[in-house]
């Protein structure tokens, strides 16, 4: 008697789906386990979902009142860190494992090459055609269309067989 | 009468069980200076590493130095010296408290802004010593795919990834702090599918996610003492950001990173090009190919890694957890269809 009520009180916890966490804003909820699914949303980094079921490449994960599929990599068990930049593995100088205090701003506001890298750049006698070449670099972007359409022509990441 | 007495007995319960309460809790409210010492003294502790994002497989930890032990304070006692002078604290517990403000000066994790700030100088580096950029835009823009293909499913894929090729004919293949990669025309040119490139860029993404520069700048020796790498303390001081820069370049391009550093960024670059649907295999053959070719002999890899054989022999010793490796794709066709060979129509 004693026995089936702690079985009866433990069943609901074991039962209790895993829940994982979305590792980059805009990724897509989709109605099936299929990347040419339609989309039901799209989520944003740090939101958890309740896994329901898991297949090999998408996991039926269920959030905020809708259920759906995601492909599995864009999903992560460790909640990731809500500021931007310190993916699944927090800032380490000096050994710390610790968030740091004084965390940066949103990833926004991080674009373009420094003011105080070009500035040593060119102190230390870097030529402007290299100062350049880091700018082009950081303004070369590809469009989440267009990599969507990459992966899907060399069936690669959820476009995979 | 029964009506009363359950009353009473009703009453008397609620009594007994706030007594109760408050006698539990209570306690847990109060100070308790042992118990203060006891957590000061346990966060001084080195605490475990966190777990990587679990694999697919079991990737082993980095078997990198320990970092050194942080300096001793210098005079630097203040108000805890003071404290015991005047009997405040006893010796113990002075001793813990100094050692949790040393602890706590010595370890200021360092930010993305910082970060980017590090790796973008770094980057202007990079162009200035080995060649510059090569101008290709489909190749380029080719190259971003592939690069953002990866990074996407990396263990750090929230922050913007940048992939340039450089104008040199040795076969390069870079990565500075904050998202920057590059990859030489010259190892482009020894590869022989889309899967090759996506292990060497992948190799580069993993760099960075595991943050293996800003690992090594925490051990670094002549850094000890610092304790604010803020872009402001930077912008005041312009010999620390010298300091940081001299240090991280001399890692990056001179000496290498530990060689331990070195076979995680090739465990991880494996896995995140097959999270993708690559062939996992592409990264090991292009380093047997490395190893074997004349141009990978005078090249900056041979010199900053450790030998491809060591290195391919690590990878072949893991690969049997890649099953059904042959049916994944490599896109030889694809590759060549944008990088023309020369002597390829």
């Amino acid at each position: 008697m004693i026995l089936s009520g702690v079985v009866m009180l433990l069943l609901p916890h074991l039962a209790t789906a895993e829940t994982w966490y979305v590792k980059k804003s805009s990724t897509k909820l989709q109605a099936e386990a299929s990347a040419r699914s339609k989309v039901l949303g799209k989520l944003q980094k740090g939101t958890p979902v309740k896994v329901e079921k898991k297949s090999r490449k998408f996991f039926q994960v269920s959030t905020g009142g809708k259920t759906g599929w995601i492909f599995r990599f864009k999903l992560s068990k460790k909640a990731p860190a809500q500021k931007q930049g310190d993916g699944d593995m927090l800032g380490t100088l000096g050994g710390s494992q610790k968030m740091a205090a004084r965390e940066s701003a949103s990833g926004s506001s991080i674009r373009g090459l420094s003011p105080v890298s070009e500035e040593h750049a060119r102190k230390k006698g870097a030529t402007p055609e290299s100062i350049q070449a880091v700018k082009d670099m950081e303004n070369f972007k590809v469009r989440s269309e267009e990599l969507d359409r990459f992966l899907q022509t060399g069936k690669l990441g959820e476009y995979s067989q | 009468m029964r009506k009363n007495n359950l009353k009473i007995f009703g009453v008397s319960f609620f009594c007994l069980s706030v007594l109760g309460l408050s006698l539990w809790v209570a306690p847990s409210h109060a100070f308790n200076l042992d118990r203060f010492l006891k957590d000061v003294e346990k966060s001084t502790q080195p605490q475990p590493k966190p777990k990587q994002e679990e694999l697919d497989i079991t990737v082993e930890e980095p078997k990198s130095p320990p970092p050194p032990e942080p300096q001793q304070s210098t005079g630097n006692d203040g108000m805890i010296g003071l404290g015991q002078s005047l009997g405040i604290f006893d010796k113990k517990t002075s001793k813990i408290l100094k050692q949790s403000v040393n602890t706590l000066q010595a370890l200021q994790p360092i930010a993305y802004k910082e970060e980017k700030a590090i790796g973008g100088r770094l980057a202007v580096e990079v162009f200035s010593r080995y060649g510059g950029a090569y101008n290709d835009p489909k190749l380029l823009h080719y190259i971003n795919l592939v690069g953002q293909a990866v990074a996407d499913v990396s263990t750090r894929p929230d922050i913007d990834y940048h992939f340039a090729i450089l104008n040199t004919e040795l076969p390069n293949a870079f990565a500075t702090p904050g998202g920057y990669v590059f990859v030489s025309i010259g190892l482009l040119r020894m590869l022989e599918n889309e899967a090759q490139l996506a292990g060497v860029l992948a190799h580069e993404v993993a760099h960075i996610s595991q943050k293996h520069a800003l690992q090594t700048l925490g051990r670094s020796r002549s850094l000890q003492g610092i304790s604010a790498l803020t872009l402001t303390a930077m912008d005041k001081n312009p010999g620390l950001f010298d300091k940081l820069i001299d240090e991280v370049s001399n890692v990056l391009f001179t000496k290498g990173l530990d060689k331990n550093l070195e076979f995680e960024a090739d465990r991880y670059g494996r896995e995140f090009a097959y999270r993708m649907g690559y062939y996992p295999g592409g990264l090991q053959n292009f380093i047997r190919k490395l190893g074997t070719s004349k141009a990978g002999g005078s090249s900056i890899f041979m010199s900053t890694h450790p030998s491809t054989g060591e290195r391919y022999n690590r990878l072949k010793k893991t690969w049997s957890r890649y099953k059904k490796a042959s049916l994944y794709p490599v896109l030889g066709k694809r590759f060549f269809s944008v990088f023309k060979k020369p002597g390829k129509s």
